[in-house]
Protein backbone atom coordinates (compact mmCIF):
# COMPACT_ATOMS: atom_id res chain seq x y z
CA UNK A 1 0.00 0.00 0.00
CA UNK A 2 1.30 3.06 -0.43
CA UNK A 3 0.73 7.07 0.75
CA UNK A 4 -0.35 8.96 -2.51
CA UNK A 5 1.42 12.31 -2.99
CA UNK A 6 -1.22 14.92 -4.44
CA UNK A 7 1.22 16.64 -6.86
CA UNK A 8 2.79 13.27 -8.16
CA UNK A 9 -0.42 12.53 -9.33
CA UNK A 10 -1.47 13.01 -13.11
CA UNK A 11 -4.91 12.54 -14.51
CA UNK A 12 -4.54 9.72 -16.61
CA UNK A 13 -1.91 7.24 -14.61
CA UNK A 14 -2.76 4.10 -14.43
CA UNK A 15 -3.17 2.18 -10.93
CA UNK A 16 -1.46 -0.78 -10.50
CA UNK A 17 -3.79 -3.76 -12.09
CA UNK A 18 -4.69 -7.04 -10.65
CA UNK A 19 -5.20 -10.41 -12.68
CA UNK A 20 -7.18 -13.00 -10.68
CA UNK A 21 -6.78 -16.86 -10.72
CA UNK A 22 -10.13 -18.25 -12.56
CA UNK A 23 -13.39 -18.21 -10.91
CA UNK A 24 -14.16 -21.02 -9.62
CA UNK A 25 -17.70 -22.98 -8.81
CA UNK A 26 -15.98 -24.08 -5.30
CA UNK A 27 -15.59 -20.08 -5.04
CA UNK A 28 -18.84 -19.57 -5.90
CA UNK A 29 -20.51 -21.56 -2.79
CA UNK A 30 -17.48 -19.93 -0.52
CA UNK A 31 -18.48 -16.16 -1.39
CA UNK A 32 -22.50 -17.38 -0.92
CA UNK A 33 -21.76 -18.54 2.79
CA UNK A 34 -19.56 -15.39 3.19
CA UNK A 35 -22.06 -12.52 2.11
CA UNK A 36 -25.07 -14.40 3.11
CA UNK A 37 -26.26 -14.54 -0.65
CA UNK A 38 -27.52 -17.79 -1.03
CA UNK A 39 -29.14 -17.36 -4.78
CA UNK A 40 -28.85 -20.82 -5.77
CA UNK A 41 -28.13 -19.57 -9.32
CA UNK A 42 -24.77 -18.92 -8.36
CA UNK A 43 -24.31 -22.36 -6.91
CA UNK A 44 -26.38 -25.13 -8.22
CA UNK A 45 -25.96 -26.11 -12.21
CA UNK A 46 -29.28 -28.00 -12.32
CA UNK A 47 -31.22 -24.55 -11.12
CA UNK A 48 -28.93 -22.45 -12.90
CA UNK A 49 -30.09 -24.22 -16.23
CA UNK A 50 -33.59 -23.86 -15.27
CA UNK A 51 -33.26 -20.26 -14.86
CA UNK A 52 -32.62 -20.35 -19.05
CA UNK A 53 -28.75 -19.96 -18.17
CA UNK A 54 -25.87 -22.58 -19.25
CA UNK A 55 -24.59 -22.66 -15.71
CA UNK A 56 -23.98 -20.73 -12.99
CA UNK A 57 -23.06 -17.43 -12.75
CA UNK A 58 -20.86 -15.42 -10.45
CA UNK A 59 -22.03 -13.20 -7.78
CA UNK A 60 -22.09 -9.36 -9.04
CA UNK A 61 -20.38 -8.54 -5.54
CA UNK A 62 -17.94 -11.06 -5.71
CA UNK A 63 -16.58 -9.45 -8.86
CA UNK A 64 -17.07 -5.82 -7.25
CA UNK A 65 -15.05 -7.24 -4.34
CA UNK A 66 -12.42 -7.59 -6.78
CA UNK A 67 -12.04 -4.51 -7.70
CA UNK A 68 -12.22 -3.46 -4.57
CA UNK A 69 -9.32 -5.69 -3.82
CA UNK A 70 -7.61 -3.74 -6.50
CA UNK A 71 -8.41 -0.45 -4.33
CA UNK A 72 -7.28 -1.59 -1.08
CA UNK A 73 -3.79 -3.15 -2.54
CA UNK A 74 -3.24 0.40 -3.68
CA UNK A 75 -4.57 2.88 -0.43
CA UNK A 76 -5.99 0.81 2.20
CA UNK A 77 -9.22 1.15 2.66
CA UNK A 78 -9.27 4.13 5.29
CA UNK A 79 -8.24 7.00 2.07
CA UNK A 80 -11.46 5.72 0.09
CA UNK A 81 -14.18 7.96 0.57
CA UNK A 82 -16.78 6.50 -2.57
CA UNK A 83 -17.10 4.00 -4.31
CA UNK A 84 -19.48 2.74 -6.71
CA UNK A 85 -20.37 0.55 -9.61
CA UNK A 86 -22.43 -0.88 -12.53
CA UNK A 87 -22.77 -4.47 -13.28
CA UNK A 88 -22.70 -4.93 -16.95
CA UNK A 89 -21.62 -8.41 -17.60
CA UNK A 90 -22.19 -11.88 -16.36
CA UNK A 91 -19.14 -14.13 -15.11
CA UNK A 92 -18.71 -17.55 -15.30
CA UNK A 93 -16.63 -19.82 -13.54
CA UNK A 94 -13.72 -20.02 -15.60
CA UNK A 95 -13.50 -16.38 -16.78
CA UNK A 96 -10.27 -14.59 -15.49
CA UNK A 97 -10.45 -11.37 -14.77
CA UNK A 98 -8.59 -8.32 -14.39
CA UNK A 99 -9.09 -5.39 -13.06
CA UNK A 100 -7.87 -2.04 -14.06
CA UNK A 101 -8.30 1.67 -12.82
CA UNK A 102 -6.80 5.04 -13.74
CA UNK A 103 -7.19 8.79 -12.00
CA UNK A 104 -9.87 10.65 -13.95
CA UNK A 105 -10.02 13.51 -12.22
CA UNK A 106 -7.79 15.75 -9.55
CA UNK A 107 -10.14 17.80 -6.76
CA UNK A 108 -9.12 20.23 -4.32
CA UNK A 109 -11.71 22.51 -2.51
CA UNK A 110 -13.04 22.81 1.10
CA UNK A 111 -13.35 19.25 2.22
CA UNK A 112 -9.30 19.15 1.35
CA UNK A 113 -7.39 16.93 -1.86
CA UNK A 114 -8.88 13.94 -3.17
CA UNK A 115 -8.83 11.97 -6.74
CA UNK A 116 -11.31 10.76 -8.87
CA UNK A 117 -10.10 7.21 -10.00
CA UNK A 118 -12.22 5.04 -13.01
CA UNK A 119 -12.17 1.27 -12.19
CA UNK A 120 -13.25 -1.91 -14.37
CA UNK A 121 -12.75 -5.55 -14.36
CA UNK A 122 -12.83 -7.37 -17.82
CA UNK A 123 -12.60 -11.25 -18.62
CA UNK A 124 -9.99 -12.78 -20.77
CA UNK A 125 -11.60 -11.56 -23.49
CA UNK A 126 -12.09 -8.15 -22.71
CA UNK A 127 -15.27 -8.17 -21.78
CA UNK A 128 -16.04 -5.54 -19.48
CA UNK A 129 -17.66 -7.03 -16.42
CA UNK A 130 -18.37 -4.29 -13.90
CA UNK A 131 -17.39 -0.66 -14.39
CA UNK A 132 -17.32 2.02 -11.70
CA UNK A 133 -15.74 4.99 -9.80
CA UNK A 134 -14.16 5.40 -6.61
CA UNK A 135 -12.79 8.75 -4.90
CA UNK A 136 -9.62 8.92 -3.04
CA UNK A 137 -8.72 11.35 -0.31
CA UNK A 138 -5.37 12.35 0.08
CA UNK A 139 -3.87 13.71 3.49
CA UNK B 1 -45.82 -4.00 -10.67
CA UNK B 2 -44.18 -2.31 -7.98
CA UNK B 3 -45.88 -0.24 -5.19
CA UNK B 4 -44.89 3.15 -5.54
CA UNK B 5 -46.28 4.11 -2.24
CA UNK B 6 -43.37 2.35 -0.66
CA UNK B 7 -40.64 4.75 -1.57
CA UNK B 8 -39.72 5.77 1.32
CA UNK B 9 -40.68 3.25 3.84
CA UNK B 10 -38.23 2.39 6.44
CA UNK B 11 -37.96 -1.01 8.01
CA UNK B 12 -37.15 -1.70 11.10
CA UNK B 13 -33.55 -1.29 12.27
CA UNK B 14 -31.25 -4.58 12.57
CA UNK B 15 -27.81 -4.71 14.67
CA UNK B 16 -24.59 -6.31 13.64
CA UNK B 17 -21.68 -7.66 15.01
CA UNK B 18 -18.25 -7.14 13.32
CA UNK B 19 -17.32 -10.73 13.81
CA UNK B 20 -12.81 -10.84 13.05
CA UNK B 21 -13.91 -14.37 11.12
CA UNK B 22 -16.48 -12.57 8.82
CA UNK B 23 -14.19 -10.54 7.18
CA UNK B 24 -11.02 -12.87 6.59
CA UNK B 25 -14.30 -15.31 5.44
CA UNK B 26 -15.29 -12.30 2.72
CA UNK B 27 -11.31 -12.27 1.91
CA UNK B 28 -10.88 -15.78 1.66
CA UNK B 29 -14.00 -16.25 -0.75
CA UNK B 30 -12.85 -13.07 -2.99
CA UNK B 31 -9.40 -14.38 -2.86
CA UNK B 32 -7.59 -10.96 -0.89
CA UNK B 33 -4.58 -11.56 0.79
CA UNK B 34 -3.99 -8.19 2.14
CA UNK B 35 -2.68 -8.53 5.60
CA UNK B 36 -4.86 -5.54 6.25
CA UNK B 37 -7.43 -7.43 6.72
CA UNK B 38 -5.37 -10.74 8.93
CA UNK B 39 -2.82 -9.03 10.43
CA UNK B 40 -3.57 -7.06 13.29
CA UNK B 41 0.10 -5.79 13.61
CA UNK B 42 0.80 -5.40 10.50
CA UNK B 43 -3.15 -3.25 10.35
CA UNK B 44 -1.83 -1.00 13.33
CA UNK B 45 1.62 0.06 11.38
CA UNK B 46 -0.59 0.74 8.52
CA UNK B 47 -2.61 3.62 10.88
CA UNK B 48 -5.90 1.58 11.66
CA UNK B 49 -6.72 0.72 15.03
CA UNK B 50 -7.39 -2.90 14.13
CA UNK B 51 -7.94 -5.43 10.77
CA UNK B 52 -10.85 -3.02 9.16
CA UNK B 53 -13.64 -4.91 6.74
CA UNK B 54 -13.06 -5.15 3.08
CA UNK B 55 -14.22 -2.07 0.64
CA UNK B 56 -18.06 -4.16 0.36
CA UNK B 57 -18.40 -5.79 3.70
CA UNK B 58 -21.37 -3.87 3.58
CA UNK B 59 -23.13 -6.81 1.42
CA UNK B 60 -22.36 -9.23 4.17
CA UNK B 61 -24.12 -7.05 6.63
CA UNK B 62 -27.12 -6.29 4.69
CA UNK B 63 -27.48 -10.20 3.71
CA UNK B 64 -26.39 -11.75 7.31
CA UNK B 65 -27.82 -8.49 9.48
CA UNK B 66 -31.40 -8.46 7.67
CA UNK B 67 -32.09 -11.29 5.50
CA UNK B 68 -35.98 -10.40 5.93
CA UNK B 69 -34.92 -8.07 2.88
CA UNK B 70 -36.05 -10.86 0.53
CA UNK B 71 -39.71 -10.61 2.25
CA UNK B 72 -39.54 -7.08 2.07
CA UNK B 73 -38.70 -7.26 -1.64
CA UNK B 74 -41.85 -9.31 -2.61
CA UNK B 75 -44.32 -7.65 -0.73
CA UNK B 76 -43.58 -4.44 -2.75
CA UNK B 77 -44.09 -6.15 -5.74
CA UNK B 78 -40.05 -7.17 -6.10
CA UNK B 79 -40.17 -10.83 -8.09
CA UNK B 80 -36.95 -11.90 -6.28
CA UNK B 81 -36.36 -14.80 -8.83
CA UNK B 82 -35.67 -12.42 -11.55
CA UNK B 83 -33.90 -10.06 -10.17
CA UNK B 84 -30.69 -8.89 -11.01
CA UNK B 85 -27.93 -6.85 -9.21
CA UNK B 86 -27.58 -3.60 -11.36
CA UNK B 87 -25.33 -1.34 -9.11
CA UNK B 88 -24.13 -0.82 -5.81
CA UNK B 89 -22.36 2.29 -4.28
CA UNK B 90 -20.92 2.76 -1.22
CA UNK B 91 -20.02 6.32 0.67
CA UNK B 92 -17.43 5.31 3.56
CA UNK B 93 -17.33 7.78 6.53
CA UNK B 94 -15.17 6.14 9.44
CA UNK B 95 -13.59 2.63 9.31
CA UNK B 96 -15.62 -0.37 10.60
CA UNK B 97 -13.43 -3.02 13.13
CA UNK B 98 -13.82 -6.09 15.08
CA UNK B 99 -16.36 -6.14 17.62
CA UNK B 100 -18.22 -2.85 16.25
CA UNK B 101 -22.24 -3.46 17.11
CA UNK B 102 -23.31 -1.70 13.96
CA UNK B 103 -26.80 -0.93 13.34
CA UNK B 104 -28.13 -0.40 10.00
CA UNK B 105 -31.27 0.80 8.76
CA UNK B 106 -32.81 0.20 5.69
CA UNK B 107 -35.11 2.46 3.25
CA UNK B 108 -36.76 1.82 -0.06
CA UNK B 109 -35.00 5.03 -1.80
CA UNK B 110 -36.59 4.91 -5.28
CA UNK B 111 -39.19 2.44 -7.72
CA UNK B 112 -39.53 3.01 -11.01
CA UNK B 113 -41.34 1.00 -13.16
CA UNK B 114 -42.07 0.78 -17.11
CA UNK B 115 -43.64 -1.68 -19.40
CA UNK B 116 -40.44 -3.77 -19.63
CA UNK B 117 -38.50 -3.55 -15.84
CA UNK B 118 -38.92 -2.65 -12.99
CA UNK B 119 -35.75 -0.61 -11.17
CA UNK B 120 -35.70 -0.21 -7.30
CA UNK B 121 -32.97 1.46 -5.14
CA UNK B 122 -32.69 0.39 -1.42
CA UNK B 123 -30.62 2.25 0.85
CA UNK B 124 -28.95 1.04 4.39
CA UNK B 125 -27.03 3.86 6.58
CA UNK B 126 -24.98 2.02 9.08
CA UNK B 127 -23.95 3.87 12.46
CA UNK B 128 -21.68 2.92 15.33
CA UNK B 129 -23.21 4.41 18.40
CA UNK B 130 -24.89 6.55 16.89
CA UNK B 131 -22.95 8.05 14.48
CA UNK B 132 -22.83 7.38 10.39
CA UNK B 133 -20.20 4.77 9.57
CA UNK B 134 -21.34 4.13 5.78
CA UNK B 135 -24.07 4.10 3.31
CA UNK B 136 -24.79 1.58 0.69
CA UNK B 137 -27.24 1.81 -2.04
CA UNK B 138 -28.57 -1.40 -4.32
CA UNK B 139 -30.01 -0.71 -6.93
CA UNK B 140 -31.95 -4.03 -9.03
CA UNK B 141 -33.54 -4.76 -11.88
CA UNK B 142 -36.49 -7.14 -12.96
CA UNK B 143 -36.77 -7.32 -16.51
CA UNK B 144 -40.60 -8.03 -17.18
CA UNK B 145 -42.33 -10.16 -19.46
CA UNK B 146 -39.02 -12.63 -19.54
Amino acid sequence: MVKLNFNDIKEGDQIPSLTKEPITQIQLVKYAGASGDFNPIHTIPEYAKEAGLDGTIAHGMIVMGMLGQMISNWVGVKPVKEFSVSFKAITRPGDILTAKGEVKRKIENADGKSIAIKVQIEDQKGEVKVGGKAVIKID
Amino acid sequence: MLDSNAVGKEYEPFTFEVDRCKIKELCLAIGDNNPLFFDKNFAKKEGYKDTPVSLTFATLMNFWGYPEIWTKMKEIGIDAKKLLHAGEEYEYFEPIYPGDIIKGFVTVESLRSSDTMDIATFKTTFSRDGKTVLIAHMKIVVILGA
